[in-house]
């Protein structure tokens, strides 16, 4: 069996597959570096595969927290494992876009799947998750509820600052001059759309482009963000876990090549 | 083996240590120093006037004065000098030379009399037009009025002899240099990324005739060895430059071997050569005119892209590095252009937004161990 562990900065995922690549086992738990999140991701996605620590042949740990993690036996980048990951759920994927808490990237796959650039913003919160949070906590909404909020709105408010810190001052502003909490959500997730599909201009959106990571579960996020680069994205199943599978899979692989 | 060891530690002390370094220097030889900033300034002249020319890249000082003069948003490298300049770090140097290759310090310049008003100040402005006649006649008037100042605070006559005599051993500097980084692709293990930037930098706080048989002595020694075989990435590396030691360690830690460089810091300041003929102060001027391929000095057929690809192609390099110094306006803007031709001719390249102070360095390392690899 292969355990694949991809510790981000919010969350922590595990993934257990074996031979036939069938995923046995897998769990995400919501703290991420520098907590018990991860070990209690692994302990989770162990009980489910019915497994023990010691039945694990080989592993591999990605995300921000891999360097610390020392009981894996590799650590390899997120933007590798999570190309791995697409590539393997989304045969065909030639972009992969991953929105996380704090970091977004976009990856370019060659026709193998393999990654041939990638570009990624982690110093600035805007596209990312907790542009998103932040929002959701003005609009006293749970994150988990910001895409169906943004369903009702019947207009798109436009959120002009770019940076997280100004644009809550602005949201904050609009509410008290009378703007609707739906609308405020709808526009919210336009600037996490138009701040990524930037980022992915920088080298190119090519299809088929998939969207991994936990923000892909916002389904407002994930239409405009088609909106914006005018492009059908297709969200693969488990996104939040990707970055973990293809760690699996590389467990797998490397293990292989040392017998 | 023992001797490599010597001389590597003497020039990275000299290149971690430089206010020390250049102290030391100066108390050996004899010779005052006057600093200069970034990019391309008359070293020669100033080493003809029989003083110390002194590189001034910043360092790993934390601003708190220079917030009076510069904005956040400007090159790093340059706020730490004012930072330096401000708090008297250079206060034992006879004058400071600032060349005003971008508006940052263009404004240096301006800002330099009040803000550091104890370190006398040489501006120098080089032309933008610089392959035109008139552009040469510009820059030798311009090299006539610095050499004249140098003679003030050198207190004597520079002759043609001493010109020549110092363009002499800048290109025999320079065409030393050119060997080492040429030797790195055949010792990549003991000249490894963090260490050649050190060898490489400890010749801005060095006579630079010392310094050169120095590397001399070091290239001698390590000829001497088999030549080490590394199953790494081999980049050229292309910027302002590529520091800190947390940068140049993932570099290190990833195998990636930087056989080749573009960087203002190095190889920009000693890949072209003076030309042979001419007066001393013409042929300081036509090897600025000679000069391509860098961001900092105006290029109409701009070759930078094609300066990379050839060099990845010589070099049978793997991929380049791109490390842009934020709020460089000159380097960011011939990146588009060199982008393209890049992806044209197929090369992989990494970029990285980089700063002189970089305490989170997570980032940057996720980054480069993502590019090798994309790589392997």
């Amino acid at each position: 069996m292969f355990l694949g562990i991809d510790i981000g900065s919010s969350s922590s995922k595990a993934v257990i597959i074996n031979t036939q690549l069938k995923i046995l086992g897998k769990a995400v738990v919501n703290t991420g570096a520098g907590t018990q999140g991860p070990e209690k991701a692994v302990e989770a996605a162990l009980r489910e595969a019915g497994l023990s620590r010691e039945e694990i042949k080989f592993s591999v740990v990605t995300g921000y927290g891999r360097i610390t993690y020392d009981k894996a036996d590799k650590q390899i980048t997120e933007i590798t494992c999570h190309a791995r990951g697409a590539a393997y759920m989304m045969p065909g994927a030639r972009t992969v876009i991953d929105i996380g808490g704090q970091d977004a990237k976009v990856i370019r796959l060659d026709k193998n799947g393999k990654v041939e650039n990638f570009v990624m913003n982690e110093k600035c919160a805007a596209g990312t998750g907790r542009f998103l949070e932040v929002m959701a906590r003005i609009l006293d909404c749970g994150i988990e509820n910001l895409s169906t909020l943004s369903d009702n709105a019947n207009e798109e408010i436009i959120i002009s600052n770019t940076c997280t810190v100004f644009a809550e001052s602005e949201v904050i502003s609009q509410l008290a001059a009378g703007a609707k909490r739906e609308n405020v959500a709808k526009g919210a997730h336009k600037a996490v759309a138009k701040r990524v599909a930037g980022l992915g201009s920088r080298i190119g959106l090519t299809p088929d482009v998939v969207m991994t990571g936990g923000v892909a579960l916002n389904k407002g996020v994930v239409a405009a963000l088609e909106k914006e680069i005018g492009q059908k994205i297709t969200v693969v199943e488990n996104p939040q876990i990707i970055g973990a599978i293809g760690a699996a899979l590389y467990a797998l692989e490397i293990s292989s090549k040392l017998q | 083996m023992n001797r490599i060891k010597e001389i590597i530690s003497a020039l990275e002390q000299t290149a971690n240590h430089p206010a020390k370094a250049v102290k030391a220097s100066m108390q050996e030889t004899g010779k005052k120093a006057v600093g200069c900033f970034p990019y391309y300034t008359p070293d020669e002249i100033i080493y003809a006037a029989g003083m110390l020319p002194v590189g001034l890249w910043g360092g790993q000082t934390d601003i708190k004065l220079a917030d009076k003069y510069l904005q956040s948003f400007c090159c790093s490298i340059m706020r730490i000098n004012v930072e330096q300049g401000m708090k008297g770090m250079y206060d034992f140097l006879s004058a400071v030379v600032i060349p005003t290759y971008c508006d940052t310090l263009k404004c240096i310049c301006d800002n330099w009399q009040v803000a550091v008003p104890q370190t006398y100040l040489i501006p120098m402005v080089y032309p933008q037009h610089r392959k035109i006649a008139a552009g040469m006649i510009y820059l030798i008037d311009e090299y006539k009025r610095v050499q004249k100042e140098f003679e003030t605070i050198a207190g004597k006559k520079i002759t043609e002899k001493d010109l020549e005599d110092s363009i002499a051993l800048y290109e025999d500097y320079r065409k030393t240099m050119q060997y080492f980084t040429a030797l790195v692709s055949k010792y990549p293990i003991t000249l490894n990324a963090k260490t050649r930037h050190l060898i490489i930098k400890a010749a801005y706080f060095m006579d630079k005739g010392l310094y050169t048989a120095k590397v001399k002595e070091l290239m001698k020694e390590l000829k001497k060895l088999p030549e080490e075989k590394l199953d790494g990435i081999k980049v050229v590396v292309t910027g302002i430059l590529a520091e800190t030691d947390a940068l140049l360690d993932a570099f290190v830690q990833n195998q990636m071997v930087f056989v080749a460089d573009d960087l203002a810091q190095e190889s920009r300041q000693f890949r072209t050569c003076a030309r042979s003929t001419g007066t001393a102060l013409e042929r300081l001027a036509y090897r600025i005119a000679d000069h391509d391929g860098c961001s900092l000095l105006y290029d109409e057929e701009k070759k930078h892209g094609q300066l990379l690809i050839d060099l990845v192609r010589e070099n049978h390099a793997d991929g380049v590095v791109v490390c842009m110094m934020k709020f460089c306006n000159p380097e960011e803007f011939d990146y588009p252009i060199y982008k393209k031709e890049l992806e044209a001719a197929g090369i992989p390249m990494l970029y990285l937004e980089i700063e002189q102070k970089m305490d989170s360095a997570e980032q940057i390392r996720t980054r480069i161990q993502s590019f090798a690899e994309m790589i392997k």
